[in-house]
């Protein structure tokens, strides 16, 4: 008999069900509406472009569990017991919908139970059950006792932990003793089955076994709606925004931004607050996220991952996601109101948070500054949190707004702001059309027929002794390489990129609107670059403004013209090679099987893969910046983490292709003493050292 | 209050010192390729402090520049950084001027423009830091004038400045309109941002001729120059530097040895 | 042109005495003035004026113009300048110098303005063209990069100001004659209008910067306040004064008083040490007066090495205790 309609003390079990149901859902909705409305106080932004890329980037990071799958490793298996558990735990939602609603709330009992599909269905949730459990225990295990750093001891996962095993001892529970009660002690489900018949050999009376049952059955399902109203109200609510999170990420660029339109900056002349200049208060983010904040299971991969938290600064991005997600929900309620009453043309309620301001009580200044945006957070999100467009959102106010930044970042902005780029002033040594001198290249401009490829070298590469000897390699590379291109000298300016990951929008919106304008000017088709952040600021965050050429990397280009037979590598390279992936290079633009292309065409060159490599490559502690911007105090420098990795794996010569890693690199090898060991090198070097002479 | 803050736009003196040329036949700076002209960085600590006035007290910025008509740029800076409006003096005739005639054009400047509170510059030019444009001004405009400014507040109907010395600080009032000279530990100038800086861009910058403010010809003929420059040399400066090699601990040890001997 | 004849100096008292530039100044008017064949006059203000007037003619001046007012005892800009315009109008000096110092140099642009002479600052020499007999003054342009020298051709007086220690003291002769003359004009206290509210010394702990035999200057180079101070145990060792640079004295690691450069102190020290900094020209500036540079520099290209004696080319933070801890032993503290 099914326990709903069964009769309780005179109330028919239906009405308890859909009582119990109706207010459950009640509450469910009531919080997940409150969710809802808080995320809409986000600024506007288009994420529902491309939609059938989207969904499909839903189901592929859900259904095969791509998203905690990705970051396994032999030291970190708990991608797999998440996998499990979301399979198990899945088997069982849909036997909720089934068998509890369908079959006992809807009375469809007959048509359901009582067949093969029953038992076949019952048997898979026999393994995913058993499997769930193991995962459970294994998770507590885990969290409670082996305490791996990225995971906290919180009492929410506890309470979680301990409703998903206590429904799947509930279901071991109903079934066991209700197969006891109806005498199927044996075949299929086979644990249940198992269950029971030991339950049976007990001597318990078949009206006892039933009663358990049900009463089981209705704990369970009482659970079972708890858990529903409890998941919106904790770090759970990640089960229901993940999805969405996966649905709405960005498609393009792995940070986005969008310029900001003249009419905009005339709003915000007149006084419209519609309009902010990054993000000082919580509705000043994008609703994608306010979104995130939900989404963040505080799983604790990208705190382990942060070069600034490896370093020892106080910059965690989880405490950062989670910190600003308390604040959303702390002042949501005060903002809807505000909203409301501004709705309603009641008193001029301003919708200021009361108290705390976000930056600085919830987001304290030293953390804002310390990123580095590397993007290793975002890559190991299971979620597809956008952590550092949030972090730059902040900065943005503090240089846009208040102009309040560490002198360093100021001295570099101002730099750019009067002086074109951020190596300017007493630290460079040279004029910017310095290295073109005697290399006989064509200079747009000054040549007559000017080529459609242009090598944009970059501030670092022109400016800065070490790294000209770089894009010296370079040119004699394609050169030899037979590449046809043109370079801009002088007159090349900054791409912007230092400015746009300090905060200071406006500059790279000037600069790139100039720089799109020559190149169409000279009628640019193609541009190689040297440097990555070049590359990313060119290739991926230009056409907003209006770029319409090609960008590849060098490496990229040297890969296929190596392929094509266009450039040889004949002197042999004795060497133990190490590579360091650039972060721009590899996480941002997954450019990193080239360089190893490169590598393995160079004659008795030994290879070594480091152990954080590809898109787990570990930052050198430049970008965001950093070059310009003072590192912070913490127990050791980025750059020193990473170069303790490099000697570790014994290499003579670690090869890097990005200007300033290579400058990090090269200053690591000098503070930890190992000159005479160890070099450091741009990748072109090395090219054109196994480029038979000529 | 309306503050009128005089500025030059000068090559920029950053640059490395390996690549700065002169001219002496025309003894002038042969300007460094690709490196474009900079404010003057006194005269931008001015500015920082006229901004500052501005954000306390409320008021209008002007700025003037006698200099190419390049110089609108360093203006619409300027106008980035908080001021409001701007002009640039250029004219054949007020090339290559001394400090009075310089000072000359922008009392003719000033004059045209009317009321003011006070008049603010940088201490010195950071190309030739002749060091007196603004006291001469000061003088041809028949107002007070204090010097080597590191902080500047409204008091009533007087400025209060506070002005670094020798050892140590004085403070100085007088009755405005006045003029204040501004040495750079004032404090780092303002990142032009926010909306500004955009908005700056577009701003046309009306450039005034001789005639249009009125200048004498023999105020500005260089025949009356009160200073003229009769060379102008690079110093060849090149000590043999006694570079002490080995291990940063060695090193240390040997220059200690060598120091302990001198004293 | 011609009816301005002589050399006036406009003298500064500082502690009841004649200020050591001062001293300096009448040995380089005395040599101008021999020159031209013409006197050497100097100008004191202050109720002191007339007590100092027997140093000041022992130190080589003819005319001595006291000008005992009390009002002149602190330096105001408007008094200092009347004072010396209404006496200029009247003897018609062909040649002005001043210090170059905090009331030099508000004095004498202002002085220039009102007179409409030629004024040179800072110059590091003076002399007389033997051709033209117009005071040919030589001085550091672009932040140091460059020298010019300078004459006025009509403008008169010439007036030049010179740092404290560009020259050396006069001689003193004692046996000297020459005549005090009081000013009789009165300050007019109704052109008075800029008043001093309060003057705030700064607290120097230890020797002037000015004055210290050793200096320890940093720049950008040691970066944070907290490392910057470390710099002050090197010069305690030999009782020297720490100095910074525009960027250090920007960042506020140390005092802007202790700022050393073309916009500061200029210095010359017996030794010099530059931590940390590249030696960018405006800096260098104020040092290339020193006996010895040394630097301590991580990059070998950095400018600072091309003015330096003596060098190392490391890490301060790997260069900096075991130098501290050798000369700390050698020297026995």
């Amino acid at each position: 008999m099914s326990p709903v309609s069964a009769t309780y003390w005179g109330i028919p079990g239906y009405a308890i069900f859909w009582v119990m149901f109706f207010i459950a859902m009640g509450l469910f909705a009531q919080r997940a509406y409150f969710l809802f409305r808080v995320m809409c106080l986000g600024k506007q932004e288009n994420r529902f472009d491309n939609i059938g890329q989207r969904i499909k980037n839903m189901f592929v990071e859900v259904i095969p569990q791509r998203c905690t799958l990705k970051s396994v490793t032999l030291k970190d298996l708990a991608g797999l017991g998440h996998a499990f558990m979301f399979w198990g735990f899945s088997c069982f939602l849909i036997s909720y919908i089934v068998f509890i609603g369908l079959a006992e709330g809807l009375g469809l009992y007959p048509y359901i139970m009582g067949g093969t599909f029953e038992t076949v269905y019952f048997s898979i949730l026999d393994i995913a059950g058993l499997f769930v459990i193991i995962a459970i225990v294994w998770a507590a295990i885990r969290r409670y006792i082996v305490r791996p750093e990225r995971l906290e001891m919180s009492l929410e996962a506890g309470i979680i932990m301990i409703m998903v095993f206590s429904l799947m001892a509930l279901h071991f529970i109903i079934e066991g003793f209700g197969l006891a009660a109806s005498g199927e002690t044996s075949g299929w489900p086979l644990l249940s089955t198992a269950i029971a018949g030991y339950l049976a050999d007990t001597g318990i009376s078949k009206d006892t076994l039933l009663a358990v049952s049900h009463v089981a059955w209705w704990l369970h399902y009482a659970l079972i709606l708890g858990f529903a109203v409890y998941i919106p109200r904790s770090k759970h609510l990640h089960v229901l925004a993940s999805a969405f999170n996966v649905f709405f990420r960005p498609l393009g660029s792995k940070v986005v931004f969008e310029p900001i339109p003249m009419e905009a900056l005339e709003a915000l002349e007149s006084g419209d607050e519609s309009v902010s200049l990054g993000a000082s208060k919580i509705q000043d983010f994008k609703w994608k996220d306010l979104l995130d904040l939900y989404a963040c299971a505080v799983c604790g991969r990208c705190h382990i991952n942060c070069p600034a938290h490896v370093s020892g600064k106080t910059l965690s991005p989880k405490e950062v996601i989670h910190d600003l997600k308390e604040h959303m929900l702390e002042v949501g309620p005060g903002l809807l109101a505000a909203k409301n009453a501004q709705a309603s043309a009641d008193a001029e309620a301003p919708a200021e948070s009361q108290g705390k301001s976000m930056i600085g009580d919830v987001v304290d200044e030293d953390k804002i500054w310390a990123c580095t945006t590397c993007g290793a957070c975002q890559e190991v999100c299971p979620v597809g949190i956008e952590h550092i467009r949030k972090i730059i959102q902040m900065r943005q106010y503090l240089v846009l707004v208040e102009n309040r930044m560490p002198e360093s970042a100021q001295l570099m902005l101002r730099n750019m702001q009067t002086r074109g780029n951020p190596w300017a002033g007493a630290q460079s040594l040279r004029l910017r059309g310095d290295w073109t001198n005697d290399m006989g290249l064509k200079i747009l401009g000054e040549c007559e027929e000017n080529p459609s490829t242009l090598f944009w070298v970059g501030c670092t590469g022109a400016l800065i002794d070490r790294n000209v000897l770089a894009t010296l390699s370079l040119t004699k590379v394609l050169k030899a390489a037979g590449v046809d291109f043109c370079v801009l000298g002088e007159a090349e300016a900054c791409c912007g990129d230092p400015a746009r990951r300090a905060g200071y929008e406006f500059q790279f919106q000037l600069s790139a609107e100039e720089n799109i304008e020559t190149l169409k000017n000279y009628n640019i088709k193609e541009v190689i670059t040297s440097c990555p952040h070049c590359y990313n600021a060119l290739k991926n965050e230009y056409p907003a403004y209006g770029a319409e050429f090609k960008v590849i990397h060098y490496t990229e280009l040297l890969a296929d013209l190596i392929k094509q037979g266009k450039l040889k590598l004949t002197n042999d390279v004795d060497s133990t090679i190490a590579y360091h992936d650039p972060c721009y290079l590899s996480r941002y633009n997954e450019i990193y099987q080239e360089p190893r292309e490169i590598i393995k065409n160079m004659p008795k060159a030994r290879f070594k893969e480091m152990e954080r490599s590809k898109t787990t490559t570990f930052c050198c502690g430049g970008g965001g910046g950093h070059m310009w911007i003072e590192e912070q105090h913490g127990t050791t420098k980025i750059n020193h983490v990473r170069m303790d990795e490099v000697i570790k794996t014994g290499v003579d010569t670690v090869v890097t292709s990005c200007p300033y890693c290579l400058q990090m690199l090269e200053e690591g090898i000098e503070q930890k003493g190992v000159k005479d060991s160890l070099k450091a090198k741009d990748l072109i070097e090395v090219v054109e050292a196994a480029m038979k002479q000529s | 209050m309306n503050i009128i803050v005089c500025v030059k736009q000068v090559l920029d003196p950053e640059i490395p010192p390996a690549k700065f040329k002169i001219d002496p036949e025309t003894k002038q700076v042969v300007p460094p390729a690709g490196v474009p002209p900079v404010i003057s960085v006194y005269d931008e600590r001015a500015l920082e402090g006229a901004c500052r006035l501005k954000d306390k007290n409320k008021g209008k910025i002007t700025v003037l520049s006698v200099g190419s008509e390049k110089a609108a740029d360093v203006i619409k800076n300027a106008i980035a950084m908080g001021a409001d409006d701007g002009y640039v003096l250029s004219d054949p005739a007020f090339e290559n001027l001394d400090s009075f005639g310089t000072a000359y054009v922008l009392s003719k400047a000033i004059q045209k423009i009317g009321a003011y509170d006070l008049i603010l510059c940088g201490r010195q030019a950071a190309d030739w830091g002749a060091g007196q444009v603004g006291s001469i001004l000061a003088e041809i405009l028949g107002i007070p004038v204090i010097t080597l400014a590191c902080d500047i507040e409204a008091a009533g109907t007087n400025v209060r400045v506070k002005r670094i010395v020798n050892d140590g600080y004085e403070i100085l009032e007088a009755p405005m309109p006045s003029l204040v000279t501004v040495s750079s530990e004032i404090g780092l100038p303002r990142l032009p941002a926010g909306v500004r800086l955009m908005m700056a861009r577009k701003k046309v910058i009306p450039i005034w001729k001789a005639a249009d403010i009125g200048a004498e010809a023999a105020q500005v003929d260089k025949g009356n120059a009160h200073t003229e420059i009769t060379t102008l040399t690079v110093p060849v400066r090149k000590t043999e530097c006694e570079i002490i090699g080995g291990a940063p601990g060695e090193a240390a040890v040997a220059l200690a040895s060598k120091l302990a001997n001198l004293i | 042109m011609d009816n301005y004849k002589g050399v006036l100096v406009c003298g500064e008292i500082s502690d009841g005495q004649l200020a050591p530039v001062t001293i300096e100044l009448l040995g380089v008017g005395r040599k101008l003035a021999n020159e031209l064949g013409e006197e050497l006059s100097i100008l004191l203000m202050g109720s002191k004026a007339g007590s100092l007037s027997k140093d000041a003619i022992a130190y080589g001046a003819d005319n001595v113009y006291t000008a005992e007012d009390s009002i002149l005892d602190a330096y105001n800009s408007d008094a200092y300048t009347q004072t010396a315009a209404n006496l200029c109008k009247k003897i018609l000096p062909s040649i002005m110098l001043f210090g170059h110092t905090d009331i030099g140099c508000d004095m004498s642009p202002r002085l220039n303005g009102r007179l409409g002479g030629g004024l040179s600052m800072e110059c590091s020499a003076l002399a007389i063209d033997p051709a033209t007999k117009m005071l040919v003054a030589t001085r550091p342009v672009f932040g140091g990069n460059a020298i010019a020298t300078m004459v006025s051709k009509s403008a008169r007086p010439q007036m030049a100001t010179m740092r404290a220690k560009v020259a050396p003291p006069a001689e003193r002769d004692d046996a000297r004659q020459g005549k005090a003359i009081p000013v009789e004009d009165k300050v007019d206290p109704s052109a008075l209008k800029v008043k001093l509210v309060e003057k705030i010394k700064e607290e120097v702990t230890g020797v002037k910067l000015e004055d210290a035999e050793v200096v320890v200057a940093g720049g950008r180079g040691m970066g944070n306040a907290a490392d910057f101070a470390k710099l002050r145990e090197l010069a305690d060792i030999f009782g020297g004064a720490v100095g910074g640079t525009r960027v250090a004295c920007d960042e506020g690691w140390a005092a802007a008083t202790l700022q050393v450069g073309q916009s500061g102190k200029v210095v010359s020290p017996k030794i010099y040490i530059a931590v940390g900094l590249s030696g960018a020209m405006a800096h260098i500036a104020g040092c290339l007066g020193s006996k010895q540079i040394v630097a301590i520099n991580k990059d070998k290209e950095a400018n600072i090495f091309n003015v330096a004696h003596l060098g190392i080319v490391g890490d301060w933070k790997e260069v900096l205790p075991p130098l501290t801890a050798k000369l700390k032993e050698l020297k026995g503290k």
